[in-house]
């Protein structure tokens, strides 16, 4: 094909505001210039007493320049009132034509609901919802726990390689982040401690409280937390991309149970890694408190280990890994039931993601609270 | 001043020269297209032969190699947003409507954030670009989720238009269609390149529309293009061209043709 030099003097290119005049004298006028987006209001003002129907108008539009659809418009709307239009150029009689042949009609108001109503409907949904999001939550977690007994019972439908990989995404990536988390916040808890018991001169005191509160609580909480916002939302999101690709129905035609091949392995992955997750906080939280011993304190690390067996004792450790195991079951299931519930739009992947994550650190919190009143009332 | 009163037959939008490469592949080995203001042009080629690369480099959305995309003779990179959205409408494949938004407000959101034009005169330019897309006004405050397939193209073609385009950009507009629906879809870019004049470039491998509807057709094959009209491009010698034209699926298509055609 032939190339042409583009070498035209485009108005598109260097756009000069578009101007628009009327001409003439009562009821014969004519306008000159641009009736396009930009010009359409003052194109209005200046037929304002035009907007009413009447008899006997003339409008002379040979000296209009440009027009696009928006003008096009005005013009059929006054042609409609009775404004005869005149010298139209042939351009612009196609235009004219194709939006004189439109049945226009405005947009409906959108419907709306007076804001009490609206109150009344929202907390009547929520309350439904509530209910429902509840017993799909035990069902789920019913089902979860059958397939995965099911599974161990017996091993051949269990999946090493998913489980293993699973393991290494959930626990040995996270190593790092949470490991920082328990260093910082046995930083956090051990200069309070020592600000609020030194005026007692009981600042050695830190030490017992740092050990403690992390062993019991804090260690496994903040595992638990990171580990719902990392992988509680990566299992909703990877299952719910699945879900929206029909891929978790190309395992069920297949005669693949998808709860054995998607939320099993994930549930056993996150058992097992949670708890040595916690184990891992539980050390660096330890050697966080050791850094403010040496810091604020003046106590060696020598002296720091020396004293751990008086401050620590295995019930504290038995407590906050009794959670672990607890806290990643729910985890799992959480975000397995969301990604599950994932239906066709990308945007409700990412609904069901956010709900996966707030719905398992608020169970995560509320069933930790349980456990610290179920354990000060054991007398463990 | 616009495509509407200005002639036809010069380019509007030229390629020179463009390279495309990704990696070691080689999808646009200088490749050339001229684009003439107020014709139809189907971009066609396989899967894979960067077709919606092309677009993207079109548009300026993807930086070429090498090369050069001149709009009205200025460089396409170079042209400001504003004007930018008043020269090019596009339809993306998959409507791209945005979903938090109405379809009359996804309509009225390139008016809003280039004209000063009140609310009252937007809605009723919204809802004017749906009667002309063929929508109902109902459809309006519909949100994209409650709409069809066909539905959302359309919308999605009212979208476009918002701002009278010179150029609209058509990406598969009839994939995913019903026959009846990708039909209407040929109908009404005949109808607005007709009365609006407006330059349309298709990118599909629908048959029907390239023949029936495009004037030329642009091929893509081993990294350059090939444009011609569909009469000529059936006694192409170039292979793929060949089958592409004349494989069992292009007979129905060519019957269409002819049928159009013949009315």
């Amino acid at each position: 094909m032939t190339s042409v030099p583009a070498d035209n003097e485009s108005a598109a290119a260097t756009p000069a505001k578009s101007t628009i005049a009327l001409t003439g004298d009562g009821d014969q006028l004519a306008l000159t210039g641009d009736l396009d987006i930009g010009t359409l209001i003052e194109a209005k003002a200046l037929l304002k007493k035009w907007s009413k129907p009447g008899a006997g108008r003339a409008l002379d539009l040979s000296g209009v320049g440009d027009m696009d659809t928006p003008g096009a418009m005005f013009l059929c709307g006054l042609n409609k009132h009775g404004v005869e239009l005149t010298g139209i150029h042939a351009d612009h009689r196609a235009l004219l034509d194709l939006l004189n042949g439109l049945d226009l009609e405005p947009l409906p108001p959108v419907p709306s609901v007076p804001r009490w109503r609206e109150i009344v409907i929202q907390i009547g949904k929520a309350a439904h919802d509530a209910r429902h999001e509840a017993a799909d939550l035990i069902t789920f977690v019913g089902r979860t726990a059958s397939w995965t007994v099911d599974a161990l019972l017996h091993p051949s439908c269990l999946r090493p390689a998913a489980i293993s990989r699973h393991v290494s995404e959930t626990g040995i990536k996270a190593l790092p982040i949470v490991g920082l988390m328990a260093v910082m916040i046995a930083i956090v808890i051990g200069y309070q401690g020592v600000a609020q018991l030194r005026p007692y001169g009981g600042e050695d005191f830190t030490i017992n409280l740092v050990a403690v509160s992390v062993m019991r609580e804090m260690g496994v909480l903040i595992t638990a937390i990171m580990v719902a916002g990392r992988s509680g939302s990566s299992f909703a999101a990877e299952i719910g991309v699945m879900q929206t690709r029909d891929e978790v129905d190309a395992l069920k035609v297949m005669g693949i149970e998808p709860m054995l091949v998607l939320v099993v392995p994930r549930v056993i992955a996150l058992v097992i890694t949670l708890p040595l997750l916690t184990f891992f906080a539980d050390l660096m939280g330890l050697v966080g408190g050791a850094a403010i011993a040496q810091f604020q304190l003046g106590m060696s690390p020598t002296q720091y280990v020396l004293r751990m067996p008086q401050v620590l004792d295995g019930g504290d450790f038995f407590v906050g890994m009794f959670k672990a195991p607890i806290f990643a079951f729910f985890i799992a299931v959480i975000g397995c039931m969301h990604g599950l519930r994932v239906t066709g739009s990308a945007e409700s992947v990412g609904r069901e993601t956010t709900r996966a994550v707030v719905k398992s650190i608020f169970l995560v919190i509320v069933l930790d609270a349980f456990f610290s009143i179920l354990f000060e009332k054991l007398g463990i | 001043m616009t495509a509407r009163t200005k002639a036809r037959g010069e380019p509007i939008l030229s390629a020179r020269g463009i390279v495309n490469r990704f990696g070691k592949q080689l999808v646009h080995d200088k490749l050339s297209l001229d684009i003439m203001r107020g014709e139809i042009i189907g971009i066609a080629g396989g899967s894979g032969s960067g077709k919606s690369v092309l677009l993207k480099t079109l548009l300026g959305l993807h930086q070429p190699n090498a090369g050069e995309v001149l709009l009205n003779g200025e460089p396409v990179q170079s042209i400001s947003a504003t004007e930018k959205a008043a020269l090019f409408g596009v339809l993306f494949q998959q409507g791209a409507l945005f979903s938090s938004l109405t379809v009359a407000q996804n309509i009225m959101l390139p008016m809003r954030e280039h004209t000063a034009l009140p609310d009252e005169e937007q809605e009723e330019i919204a809802a004017m670009k749906l009667a002309l897309s063929g929508l109902p006004a109902e459809s309006g405050i519909k949100f994209p989720s409650a709409l069809s397939g066909g539905m959302v193209k359309r919308a999605a073609f009212a979208r476009a238009l918002a701002l009278d385009p010179e150029i609209l950009f058509l990406d598969e507009p009839t994939s995913d269609l019903d026959p009846i629906a990708a039909g209407g879809i040929d109908d009404l870019i005949r109808k607005l390149n007709d009365s609006l004049g407006i330059t349309v470039v298709v990118v599909t491998h629908d048959l029907t529309t390239l023949f029936t509807v495009c004037g030329r057709i642009a091929v893509l094959v081993d990294r350059k293009v090939t444009v011609d009209t569909a009469d000529k491009l059936m006694r192409s010698d170039n292979p793929w061209i060949h089958e592409f034209f004349h494989g069992p699926r292009a007979e129905g298509a060519m019957k269409a043709r002819k049928a159009s055609h013949g009315n």
